[in-house]
């Protein structure tokens, strides 16, 4: 098991999996930063008078490290940063649905369900596992034998 | 000196793999990749066209006031009561035509973002003569009024609102309210 989980065309793919998830989730909302403060508005963790600035800067910090994933370059530390906000996001999900608030969650639409749900808390968790993979056992395509 | 031989070389050296083996290494290219996100979507606001302020305006401190999109402004509950009482506002709902019909303020037309063409053109007369238009949906963090609200600017150069708190803080309040189908 641990040599399936370890070899590189499994760090490939999970790598792969991970940045494109994230930059297909936010290349569209890169210059759409009014949309992305409602939709964090919406999960009522923020202060309002920081929702400019999350919607301003989150689909950057969940792009780049994501292209950076597919790209291949420092791939555990993109691997941690996108590991971290998924965790945050599942904290953040399960805090809106314990207190019964039915929002969208503006994630993977319209690949499948956008609101605040179980199976976003189980999309993300897989991400996550993802992620763990990618600290664990980094792969890069830049990366080379030597001749 | 065989087994160096086989080991990886990153072809670009120290951006893939340099300070990767530590933990401190792993934090601080975190750390780094935070700093240039942040960065850059400060940058890419700054020239956006839908460009918003760092922080939001000040405002009354029960009141808050998501962006808007340009051309479009915020109505606080008071204020959209006010239009109510006084007629000077057409009321759009943004919300489906079944939460519609199971309430919504009286004189509100109804058109749902998901078919707004039809939606619009069947109430283009009320729109037209409409001193100012005022949209909502269930709540603040529901982004239909908004939508429905860009969309009318693009046929109509009355002024346009978005009463953010929405259907929920009208009903909170006690405000009238009307079912069915009709206005």
């Amino acid at each position: 098991m641990k040599r399936l989980l370890s070899h590189p065309i499994t760090g490939h793919i999970c790598r792969l999996l991970l940045g494109g998830a994230f930059v297909y989730a936010n290349w569209t909302k890169l210059f759409h930063a009014d949309e992305v403060a409602r939709l964090i508005y919406g999960y009522r963790i923020i202060h309002p008078d920081l929702l400019n600035l999350a919607g301003i800067i989150f689909p950057w910090l969940e792009l780049i490290p994501g292209a950076l994933l597919l790209i291949g370059i420092l791939p555990r530390s993109a691997a941690t940063l996108l590991g971290g906000l998924l965790a945050v996001f599942i904290g953040a999900a399960a805090l809106v649905m314990m207190r019964g608030i039915q929002i969208k969650c503006g994630c993977f639409l319209p690949l499948v369900s956008d609101h605040v749900d179980w199976l976003m808390i189980l999309r993300n968790s897989i991400l996550i596992l993802l992620a763990l993979q990618i600290i664990a056992w980094p792969t890069s395509f830049l990366a080379r034998r030597r001749p | 000196m065989a087994e160096s031989a086989s080991k990886p070389r990153p072809l670009l050296g120290p951006l893939v793999s340099a300070g990767q083996q530590t933990v401190a290494g792993v934090l601080i290219g975190s750390l780094a990749i935070l700093i240039v996100s942040a960065t850059a979507g400060l940058i890419a606001n700054r020239f956006s066209p839908r460009r918003i302020p760092l922080f939001p305006a000040v405002r009354a401190r029960d009141v808050i006031s998501l962006p808007l999109p340009p051309g479009i402004r915020s109505m606080a509950p008071q204020k959209a009561y006010a239009a109510f009482q006084a007629h000077s506002a057409l009321f759009v709902d943004a919300r489906s035509p079944d939460e519609y019909a199971q309430g919504h303020i009286p004189g509100a037309i109804n058109i749902p973002v998901n078919d707004f063409e039809n939606g619009a053109l069947s109430h283009m007369d009320q729109l037209d003569s409409a001193p100012a238009v005022v949209t909502y949906c269930p709540s603040m963090e529901c982004w239909d009024a908004v939508d429905v609200a860009d969309r009318i600017r693009e046929v109509s150069q009355k002024p346009i609102y978005v009463f953010e708190q929405g259907w929920e803080a009208w009903q909170a309040d006690k405000r009238p309210v009307t079912k069915g189908d009709q206005p």
